[in-house]
């Protein structure tokens, strides 16, 4: 929203600096950037007599001319332009003048010929992009007067409206918060209002069939009008606040709508059949063309203005094609309504169009004053422009009238609220200047009428706010604060913190992936969850949400391969979610962490050969977590999956947990991975409603460890799991860990189909140092079970 | 004096070698005993007070000291000044070991960041669902239905009728329809908003909600701790602008400036030459919205803010287009 300072003064008097007016006015709530409209010409820039020009002696498409600037002085200019002709007016620029930042004209010598200026062009003004000639002026212009004065340009705001705030829509709205800043009055503008036609009833007639839709349908008549270009004081006003000037009667209600914030119709009252106007909902599928050439089909949520035959124009939003006012109308309806807010909003969603008159109506407009006076002052206007005659009287289709809402506001609550200590005439002093009406002032009460153009205003708390962003730099600042404090604190963030740390702390780095996939995605999520549709989707890329972590990781693993990053591992911690009818919201939400990881096991290093991280890398994550979360999971074997070279469900408490598995090598073939590509997905909501910290610590031991290496020669078949399983269980109460530290495979010196497997055991008692002796009689025993259970022999 | 002065004396001195890790230690050691001021000399001093008997065998015993004091400091001496290469055959100029460094994502560590102040400031953490009721997200925070404000947020519907939160201000409802006041929450969250993908701005964004309700609160107790916030986020000179707006669900609402942390407010490209940069919304919390959590209006009022992690990120890191923190290229990523 753009208002001109120019304007505002028709209003009120401006004597503080306009860069302390805009602040003043942000910090009250309407954000605004002071900027300028038009066209700034430089000065230096002069209106200038050619008296004489000549060819350039020494080059042939100049020409060497002597201009009067008006300063006695006379200028020899050398010129390139086709079109100098002596005795004719044009701009020069003369010498010093700065036409761009970096350049300043400066006096030179052109093939030996003086030059002490420029005659412009258009283009080189910045005024158009006609560089054909110099820009020849109307004889009426003063010599040696700054160009500039002819292209005036005017201080303007910028303003930012927020959605509750229709009455900052206009010229008016913001004057009320100037005069509260600067104290000074606002003052309308005069006009004369003659009524010479005869009486409107007797030209035509208005029916409201809907009057749920528009409350209030209030019309004047002006006859007799000449349409024609708008005089010059009116095109620059509605240039300079960005609207295009179009005709008298178009241009009249558009400043009318600038002043007021109250958006007019005109109609050309000869093309309306009747001549009537009724307003009704339209019919499902009827057709209707606007005023943007557009054939639209409309539903029963569309309000209709229509002549006797046909629709006019849809309330609220657009005027239609057929009666539009044209350059041969000579008679004028003028529409000023009142359409119900929500009426007009699911009008324009149904439509999905949105005009600046539909924006100031879903607001809500002023159904009183506001829409009586902007009625009035247009039919004035359009009278005084174009030469016509208004009607006698209004038709006025106004059933049951709005009343201006009333509230009390008492003192005390604008001290409770904002903190700020106002007297009673101050807080009066702030409403009054924005248009309230003070009913009744009690000693610590202000009984307040609330105009009808603040539809947003109807409680006590509305004028709290009213007089406290009028106030904001007299609210205190608590400098002390007394606390309450809560009973518990959440634990959920810390545990997530742990979760970070830990595997940043195994060298992976935090994702963050788009919560909305894709279909497919959604579809081909690890643990099958029913997807989640949007329904008003952006794209097809993104119209549903995430099921599991590992999907969206493929996609950040498909990003860094094509960039050729080598090693990739990523953790990322969100909820997945899962499609269910039973919820409030239709969805079930999994809180997970997701890890993936295409990488070396570490950097190129002249310590270590180069290795890759695989399934057993993820494994001893997976291990190393559950570890220092306190559980013991159980890996289960799942074949379901094609995509994998293998895949285990993670499990604790009889629960599927988490996934873990490495993809097959020739899935992501094209991707050129250079590591094997393993995942992990956990549920950590889940680990987090079951984790305990540990309560009780385990006494460090106090007996050293005997150490006992077992090299065993088996079949291929034998289970790594199962011996330690077994060893664990025949391994006597001494027997504390088994740890499987190498496997070895050589059909030659083994025997086809056998491999061997090292274990160290480790034996330790609580109560005393134990003697080999006593672990000798174990080792044989363990030996011989494994020997006739497994068929395993000594390495 | 007596072999057990003598031997305590040697000991002192083995303990004080031990600890010398360089060639001027060792120097003020070496002086400190064997000084001509030092403690051997001292010794010697004190021979003549003995018995002639003693002498001898004391003057024998210091000498011994004198003469393995010398050797160990000597030999000291001796390896502190050999170079280095003679030492050993190791090259230490060879780089470390490589192990991979992790990293938490810059979004993360910035929202952890602000809520390890907002809990030094007494709040606690708070959480709601991603995908919402039309009543948490739009009607308890008093967006009437058909209102313009709502299309303040433009709104991803779900099937079954739910929305993808909008901001994070559901959870100040959820967490009041759990609770009774006094209350003091944070809720940090992905948003969502359907809006075009561009460098400026993602469908997908993080949020920090704040609220506190309980009996007696105003405006300047919001002003109070919001500044506190900022002096502490962005330092303790940091210039902090209230300006009225609005928000349905607070009354009075405000927007907060605070001076561009880049330019110091002289203005520049990322403040758009104002010095100011927009970082959050607060208000005192709409009574309607302590009415659709049936707590008392006339006994408690309460404020809220809200702030959008992401913008403020890309200012301080630089950052022109907001995609390359949902992409997770590792060659970002481990910057941080
Ligand atoms: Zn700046």
């Amino acid at each position: 929203m753009i208002v001109s300072i120019d304007w505002l003064k028709d209003y009120i008097d401006i004597d503080i600096p306009l860069e302390e007016l805009a602040e003043k006015l942000t910090v009250a709530g309407a954000e605004c950037t002071l900027k300028q409209s038009g066209i700034r010409i430089p000065d230096g820039v002069l209106v200038a007599k050619v008296l004489d020009t000549r060819p350039h002696p020494n080059a042939e498409k100049l020409s060497v001319c002597k201009v009067d600037t008006g300063t006695g002085e006379i200028l020899n200019i050398v010129c390139g332009a086709p079109n100098v002709i002596a005795g004719r007016l044009v701009p020069v620029a003369t010498v010093g003048t700065k036409l761009a930042p970096d350049f300043e004209l400066k006096e030179v010598r052109l093939r030996g010929e003086l030059s002490q200026g420029m005659i412009c062009a258009e283009d080189e003004l910045g005024l158009g992009n006609d560089h054909s000639g110099i820009m020849l002026l109307p004889d009426d212009y003063e010599i040696g007067r700054p160009f500039a004065d002819y292209y005036p340009v005017y201080p303007i705001l910028d303003v930012e409206v927020t959605a509750n705030r229709p009455d900052l829509m206009s010229h008016w709205g913001l004057v009320r918060m100037i005069s509260v800043i600067t104290g000074k009055p606002f003052k309308k503008v005069p006009f004369c209002l003659e009524e010479k036609e005869k009486d409107i009833r007797e030209i035509c007639k208005i029916s409201v069939e809907a009057p749920e839709g528009c409350p209030r349908y209030s019309a004047r008549v002006v006859k007799n009008v000449r349409i024609q270009p708008s005089p010059a004081w009116l095109r620059q006003r509605l240039e300079s606040v960005g609207l295009r000037p179009v005709n008298n009667v178009v241009d009249a209600a558009n400043y009318v709508l600038m002043e007021t914030g109250h958006p007019l119709h005109t109609f050309d009252l000869d093309k309306l059949a009747g001549p009537e106007i009724r307003v009704r909902f339209a019919v499902k599928g009827e057709k209707f063309e606007t005023l943007d050439h557009k054939e639209r089909t409309l539903s029963e949520k569309v309000l209709l203005i229509c002549d006797a035959k046909n629709p006019v124009a849809l309330a609220g939003l657009m005027g239609g094609l057929a009666s539009e006012v044209d350059d041969n109308t000579r008679n004028i309806l003028i529409e000023s309504a009142y359409f119900t807010p929500s009426v007009i909003r699911r009008a324009s969603k149904d439509q999905q169009l949105s005009t600046d008159a539909s924006k100031r109506f879903e607001r809500g407009t002023d159904p009183n004053a506001g829409l009586e006076y902007a009625r009035d002052r247009l039919a004035a206007l359009i009278a005084e422009l174009t030469g016509g005659e208004i009607a006698k009287g209004v038709i006025d289709v106004y059933p049951e009238p709005i009343p201006a809402k009333r509230a009390r506001l008492n003192l005390s609550k604008v001290k409770s609220i904002t903190g700020i200590e106002l007297s009673g005439t101050n807080c009066r002093a702030t409403l009054e200047a924005l248009g309230f009406e003070i009913l009744n002032a009690g000693d610590n009460f202000l009984d307040v009428g609330i105009p009808t153009f603040r539809p947003d205003v109807e409680r006590e708390i509305d004028l709290v706010e009213e007089v406290a962003v009028n106030h904001m730099d007299k609210i205190p600042t608590m400098e002390r604060m007394s606390i309450s404090i809560p009973e518990s604190f959440d634990t959920f963030h810390p545990f997530t913190d742990k979760t970070r740390q830990f595997f940043t702390g195994y060298g992976m780095h935090e994702a963050i992936n788009n919560s909305l996939v894709s279909e497919a995605a959604a579809s081909a999520g690890i643990w099958g969850y029913p997807p989640l549709k949007i329904l008003n989707p952006l794209s097809l890329e993104m119209n549903m949400l995430r099921t599991d972590m590992i999907q969206p990781l493929l996609g950040s693993l498909r990003v860094n391969a094509l960039r050729k990053r080598g090693d990739i591992r990523l953790f990322e911690l969100a909820n997945v979610i899962e499609r269910d009818p039973a919820s409030e919201t239709g969805a079930r939400e999994h809180y997970n962490l997701g890890v993936l990881c295409s990488s070396s096991l570490w950097g190129l290093s002249w310590t270590e050969a180069e290795r890759s991280a695989d399934f057993f890398y993820m494994k001893g994550i997976l291990e190393h977590f559950m570890d220092l979360l306190g559980f013991t999971v159980k890996l289960r074997e799942n074949t379901q999956n094609a995509a994998f070279e293998t895949l285990y469900d993670i499990m604790l408490r009889k629960e599927v947990i988490g996934k873990i598995g490495q993809y097959r090598g020739d899935f992501f073939e094209k991707l050129q991975l250079q590591h094997p590509l393993v995942i992990m997905e956990l549920q950590l909501g889940t680990l987090y409603q079951w984790y305990e910290p540990r309560k009780q610590h385990t006494p460090p031991p106090a007996y050293p460890s005997i150490f006992r290496d077992l090299s065993l020669v088996m079949d291929k078949t034998v289970r790594a799991n199962t011996l330690i399983n077994e060893i664990m269980q025949q391994g006597g109460k001494y027997l504390i860990d088994c740890l499987l530290y190498d496997m070895y495979i050589d059909e030659k010196k083994l025997g086809e189909d056998k491999k061997a497997l090292s274990f160290r055991l480790e034996f330790r008692s609580e109560k005393e140092t134990l003697k080999d002796s006593q672990i000798d009689n174990v080792m044989n025993k363990l030996f011989k079970q494994l020997e006739n259970q497994y068929g395993a022999r000594l390495r | 004096m007596n072999k057990a002065t003598i031997s305590e004396i040697r000991k002192q001195f083995d303990k004080t070698l031990e600890e010398v890790h360089d060639a001027a230690a060792l120097e003020a050691l070496k002086y400190r005993y064997l000084g001509r001021k030092g403690k051997i000399a001292d010794l010697f001093s004190r021979i003549r007070d003995l018995s002639s008997e003693s002498r001898k065998e004391a003057g024998e015993l210091l000498n011994r000291l004198k003469a393995d004091l010398s050797a160990a400091i000597d030999a000291r001496t001796a390896a502190f000044s050999a170079p280095r290469e003679q030492r050993s055959y190791i090259d230490y100029s060879m780089p470390g070991y490589a192990m991979h460094r992790g990293s938490r994502h810059p979004l993360t560590q910035a929202v952890d960041d602000m809520l390890n102040i907002f809990q030094r400031l007494g709040f606690d953490i708070a959480y709601g669902p991603e995908v919402e009721t039309d009543w948490f997200n739009f009607e308890s925070l008093n967006f009437p239905p058909d209102h313009p404000a709502r299309d303040m947020q433009d709104t991803f519907y779900t099937e079954g009728g739910g929305v993808l939160r909008t901001h994070t201000s559901p959870v100040q409802t959820r967490y009041m329809s759990t609770h009774e006041p006094p209350l003091r929450i944070v809720a940090p969250g992905r948003v969502f908003r359907n809006e075009a993908i561009s460098a400026r701005s993602y469908c997908l964004f993080h949020q920090i909600e704040g609220l506190y309700v309980d009996e007696g609160i105003t405006f300047a107790d919001l002003k109070g701790t919001i500044e506190r916030f900022c002096r502490l986020y962005y330092g303790k000179d940091v210039k902090i602008k209230f300006r009225g707006s609005y928000f349905p669900f607070t009354e009075p609402s405000a927007e907060i400036d605070v001076s561009c942390f880049l330019c110091g407010g002289k203005g520049c490209p990322v403040c758009k030459q104002s010095g100011w940069l927009e970082i959050m919304g607060c208000g005192m919390v709409d009574p309607n919205v302590l009415k659709a959590v049936n707590y008392d209006t006339e006994r408690f009022s309460g404020y809220a803010f809200g702030l959008g992690i992401e913008r403020m990120l890309m200012m301080r890191l630089g950052i022109n287009d907001i995609r390359i923190l949902f992409e997770n290229d590792v060659e970002f990523l481990k910057q941080f």
